[in-house]
């Protein structure tokens, strides 16, 4: 029986196109956009995931301080790493590098990149994988070896980006006239730990060789510390600070000649950030969802009171009320549904053409799909339960003698 | 017709209440008894109660007191809506002056209404509802809108329509008011066969012409029945 009820409720739909599509007009309108602000929120995520991908939330970054203030003098060097090791409570590693641009050459092809001046350890702590090749040894360290792993960006840029990485091993690349040999190529990486520096478009050296005969003075000497757990980041960071202030012998009324941050709590605001505009954007389209039901409500009571007569009829030949209440209910419930179909519809048809503009990252959502779908699902039963509750109480009488 | 009472009437009054509480008395005491597959006729003047006893016998008004008896059983304090569904979907079938057809519906799918309601089943549904359009003779037309019709054929299917769940007793205001003579003799032929077949008819009417085919007429006024066995003044 409910079948038919619900067949009546469509034929009826159907006879009045127009307003059923002008009343379902706001709810495409709301789970078109809950589904793109959904794709913008978890594209903001992805975003900021792969930015700092292989950030570990047990990292602390100490830099040399640069700039006003900063003190010549006393910089900091490798040997902090080892203080820091040694001094420093609940530390399970730490690395120093330096790092530096450079324009490094490939026969014709020319280009800047990152030079990383690293010590063995330095893949473990940043989490940096090879795609082939080998490891820098101590014996490259020791010899000031002319050898570097590149990154596969740089592999791109050089050697074109059908280049297979084995291939690469061995060849010989010019970095500020000298000849240069690459023993291992990483994997992709994607993201960045720092902002613009990027460990694919880079290349690695042993620390000697980086800082004596490349970059001379123009490197920047920085120790990654990895923590035994998130917990010990923070007093990590104290402890950290009076070490080091000690073995730079710094006074009271000195400031720090180094600066330090945690990539893990930029990782978090960043994230916080994105969920904070997200539940902004999702606010905004919940409001709209709720506007387009009170907009349904509204031509379900036109409708119920168009229809009077009808319900009128249908009670005097045995139409109980709970059928007249699931028929409005019914109408209501396809307009919203349909809208919520046509919106997901139309919220798919947005986000590819969003993603087209410079700086726009949407990812679809099933999360979002469902979201919308269902809450306008509930808009639809709602908003419509009022109107049809009252057209099932109508008095048949009443209803049969009005036009 | 049988001796069986289907319908009891005892001292029944019904009232309504204006906005500022007046009461409007529209029925004053009615005593009445109609018996199985008997044909009466509900004559008198406008505004005299009796389109408001139709309803009542229909179950489609609340009395405001006294009984009702709907074969033998009391049914004028009845409040639950699905009994009073139940009454109106399997006891009684009603036709109207203005046909009162879903205008959305086709015929065949119009007549088949009241069994939607009732549970049955598609195929058993349109099968019933094809058979009553070939009884009253416009099955030809079962695929058609009610506006695709003529008025006379309206009423047809809306006859149709009160017959498909088999019930005891039709219900009709004014059946012929929207008609010309001849179809509206040829509904009160329908009505005539239907009372053959011992089904119990009221008929609420103003025009003698019609009023002659039932086999009683009871005349009201003021809220009462003046006369249960009303003659017509002239021969029609």
């Amino acid at each position: 029986m409910y079948f038919e009820i619900f067949k009546m409720a469509f034929e009826a739909l159907i006879s009045s196109k127009i307003r059923s599509f002008l009343s379902i007009l706001g709810i495409i309108i709301g789970v078109s956009t809950v589904i793109v602000v959904v794709g913008i929120g978890s594209g903001a995520k992805k975003q900021i995931e792969d930015q700092y991908k292989n950030l570990s939330a047990t990292q602390i970054m100490v830099m040399q301080m640069m700039g006003r203030g900063a003190i010549t003098t006393s910089k900091l060097e490798a040997g902090d790493a080892d203080v820091i090791r040694q001094k420093v409570e609940h530390v399970s590693d730490s690395t120093a590098f330096v790092s530096g641009n450079t324009s490094v050459s490939y026969g014709k092809e020319s280009s800047s990149f990152s030079l990383f001046g690293i010590t063995d350890n330095f893949f473990d702590i940043t989490n940096l994988d090879l795609a082939t090749g080998r490891v820098l040894t101590p014996e490259d360290e020791d010899t000031r070896a002319k050898v570097a792993i590149v990154g596969s960006g740089l592999v791109d840029t050089l050697f074109g980006e059908d280049m297979d990485s084995e291939k690469v091993i061995g060849q010989t690349l010019a970095l500020s006239g000298k000849k240069i040999e690459i023993i291992g190529v990483l994997k992709q990486n994607g993201g960045s730990a720092m902002g613009r520096m990027s460990y694919d478009d880079a290349l690695y050296m042993p620390y000697s060789t980086a800082q004596k005969t490349i970059l001379g003075g123009n490197s920047q000497m920085m120790i990654v510390v990895l923590m035994e757990n998130v917990d010990y980041v923070k007093t990590g960071m104290e402890e950290i600070t009076s070490a080091l202030r000690i073995e730079h012998k710094l006074k009271i009324s000195q400031e720090d000649d180094f600066r330090m941050f945690d990539p893990g709590s930029m990782v978090g605001a960043a994230q916080e950030s994105a969920n904070t505009m997200s539940l902004l954007l999702i606010s905004i389209a919940t409001i709209v969802l709720i506007v387009s039901g009170v907009g349904i409500m509204n031509v379900m009571f036109v409708t119920v009171a168009e229809r009077t007569k009808e319900i009128g009829i249908a009670k005097a030949i045995g139409a109980k009320q709970e059928n007249i209440l699931s028929q409005f209910l019914f109408e209501s419930i396809i307009l919203s549904i349909g809208g919520g179909l046509i919106g997901v519809l139309v919220g798919q048809i947005i986000i590819p053409i969003l993603n087209r503009f410079e700086g726009w990252y949407v990812v679809p959502s099933f999360m979002g799909v469902i979201l919308s779908f269902t809450f306008s699902a509930f808009v639809g039963l709602f908003f419509g339960f009022y109107p049809a509750f009252k057209a099932s109480r109508l008095d048949p009488v009443d209803a049969l003698r009005s036009e | 017709m049988s001796d069986v009472l289907v319908i009891k009437m005892e001292d029944v009054h019904k009232s309504y209440y204006l906005a500022n509480g007046e009461e409007i008395k529209v029925l004053r005491g009615i005593d009445l008894e109609i018996k199985r597959g008997e044909f009466v006729a509900l004559m008198g003047e406008s505004g005299g109660g009796k389109t408001t006893l139709l309803n009542i016998i229909g179950c489609l008004h609340p009395l405001t007191s006294g009984k009702y008896l709907l074969e033998g059983e009391n049914v004028g304090n009845v409040r639950d809506d699905y009994t009073l569904a139940f009454i109106r979907n399997k006891k009684m079938g009603f036709v109207f002056q203005q046909f009162n057809l879903f205008s959305r519906l086709n015929a065949l799918s119009n007549v088949a209404l009241p069994s939607v309601y009732a549970g049955l089943k598609k195929d058993e549904r349109e099968k019933r509802a094809l058979e009553l359009l070939n009884t009253l003779d416009i099955s030809d037309r079962k695929n058609h809108k009610p506006t695709e019709l003529s008025g006379g054929q309206q009423q047809r299917v809306a006859i149709a329509r009160s017959l498909m769940n088999n019930p005891e007793i039709l219900l009709a205001d004014e059946p012929t008011g929207a008609l010309d003579s001849k179809n509206g003799l040829e509904v009160m032929e329908i009505f005539r066969n239907l009372a053959k077949q011992n089904k119990t008819i009221i008929m609420v009417t103003h025009t003698a012409e019609v009023a002659k085919f039932a086999d009683r007429i009871i005349y009201m006024r003021d809220g009462k029945i003046l006369d249960h066995n009303y003659t017509l003044k002239s021969d029609y």
